[in-house]
């Protein structure tokens, strides 16, 4: 059989990265707070790469899970850097518009960048609002939600960049990557 | 550490700062008090002008170029207001700092990404750092002298969640060798620090939202293990730590979660450590009259 390794090395490309020297020790996995949440185990996802297993990996739970937290990286005795290559794998599921397998931390981050765009911060309040419209997940955290906004945990107004034409410049260019939004 | 009763002039008297999103709105009780506990130490902090978000993890996980650039046109202006020191209170902004400082030091290919994006490149004339660094410069004899209400009673688990805790070479802090430090500032107080296991487990971050129930048995398991030590609140260092601290969980009996300079306010009788504490979602009021901190 004939693997196909273009897919990994574009992973390493876009990483820095090289994935050799896993050895499947499961420091990355067994360290991980939330690798339950996950279809597949850190390792797990660089063995498939090393198969060639490009769509099972852009399709996974997995590379949305993650949250970056440098848990496996202080682990990994080889020291890959897996949430440089989460970021890289996220980007290409993008670039490439597959099936993103958690639609709503997609729509968390889709949201977030929203506000950066409009406003050059994040308005907390429109944030979760429009989150909420986005995911239907109208009434979770109701309850909590409203006490915070009736203890003053939520700025009211917005607060806004001045200079927004360089925000938008960099929300709007393409910088190496494709341009997603 | 710093020598023992430290010459006057070896610790800043002026500090730039980054704010970030969630410390002018969800976290604000976190600025407020810290800049209170400046005031009290003569120390003058200087809000950057015309900052914007770092990114956060959205950024970074979607689309590499605007880690890169928003985080970036922040280290920009600081640069360009003469400012040498810049603070950063929140654990994600100073990682997404400091990881666009690495690579704009590290990689002539990325200043020049920045250049054609704003205009001008990044000469690597500001240091980052973290709040703790700063805290840390404060001399224990200083907090000390400022006691007027000590927090007898109070036990503390001290929660220092995930990005503080990773090695510094890849966040560029380790909470590690500040413990100690932590510790007694604590107990300096008048309150306990606990020993428990949990100090360094994930809070869950942006999970909190999109998978609630997750995240409920992870905070859950961060209560449980508070309780078992002993704790009757819990300190954390981080905007997101503490709502989700706050927020999530509910299988067990929540505790209080305080910023460590709310603790430090209200033991010195600070006016205004009142109005930090109404704003919590877990009352601390009643565990603080109950003992005898509050009347």
């Amino acid at each position: 059989m004939k693997i196909d390794r273009r897919f990994m090395e574009e992973v390493s490309r876009r990483s820095g990265q090289r994935f050799e020297g896993c050895f499947h020790c499961l420091s990355c996995a067994g360290g991980c707070p939330v690798v339950e949440a996950m279809d597949y185990n850190p390792n797990q996802i660089i063995r498939m790469m090393q198969f060639g297993m490009q769509e099972k990996i852009l399709k996974s739970r997995t590379i949305w899970i993650c949250l970056g937290c440098f848990s496996c990286l202080a682990q990994c005795p080889n020291r890959v850097h897996i949430p440089a290559m989460m970021d890289a794998l996220r980007e290409m599921a993008l670039e490439k518009g597959v099936e993103v397998a958690e639609p709503e931390i997609l729509a968390f981050h889709r949201q977030f960048l929203n506000q950066v765009r409009k406003r050059g911060r994040v308005y907390e309040l429109e944030f979760v609002a429009r989150y909420k419209l986005a995911t239907g997940a109208l009434f979770q955290d109701m309850g909590a939600g409203l006490k915070m906004l009736m203890r003053g945990r939520f700025q009211v107004l917005p607060s806004r960049v001045r200079n927004l034409r360089e925000i938008r410049k960099i929300m709007e260019e393409n910088h190496g990557g494709k341009k997603w939004s | 550490m710093a020598a023992k009763n430290g010459v006057k002039g070896d610790r800043p008297r002026k500090i730039g700062y980054y704010p970030g999103c969630s410390l002018t709105s969800s976290a604000k009780e976190m600025e407020d008090s810290f800049m209170e506990m400046a005031k009290m130490f003569s120390l003058e902090v200087v809000t950057m002008e015309d900052w914007n978000c770092c990114g956060s993890s959205p950024a970074h996980s979607t689309n590499h170029g605007y880690a890169l650039l928003l985080a970036g046109r922040n280290l920009l202006l600081a640069e360009e207001q003469g400012i040498q020191e810049l603070m950063v209170m929140c654990p994600s902004c100073f990682v997404r700092l400091k990881e666009a400082e690495r690579k704009l030091m590290e990689d002539e290919e990325k200043n020049r990404l920045l250049e054609s994006v704003l205009g001008r490149r990044y000469g690597g004339g500001v240091r980052l750092r973290f709040f703790l660094e700063v805290l840390n410069d404060l001399k224990m004899d200083e907090f000390q002298s400022k006691i007027r209400t000590p927090l007898t009673g109070l036990k503390g688990a001290l929660y220092y969640g995930c990005l503080l805790t990773r090695p510094e070479w890849i966040t560029g802090f380790d909470v590690g060798p500040y413990e100690k430090f932590l510790e007694g500032v604590v107990r300096t107080l008048g309150a306990e620090a606990v020993h428990w296991g949990y100090s360094r487990q994930c809070c869950g971050a942006h999970l909190a939202v999109t998978k609630a129930d997750f995240v409920d048995r992870m905070v859950d398991r961060i209560r449980d293990h508070a309780r078992r030590a002993g704790a009757n609140c819990l300190v954390t260092f981080c905007p997101l730590c503490q709502v989700n601290l706050e927020l999530r969980g509910n299988g067990v009996e929540p505790l209080p979660v305080f910023y460590i300079s709310e603790l430090i306010g209200l033991a010195a009788g600070l006016p205004k450590s009142r109005s930090w504490l109404k704003k919590h979602l877990i009352d601390p009021q009643p565990l603080l009259r109950s003992l005898g901190v509050l009347s």
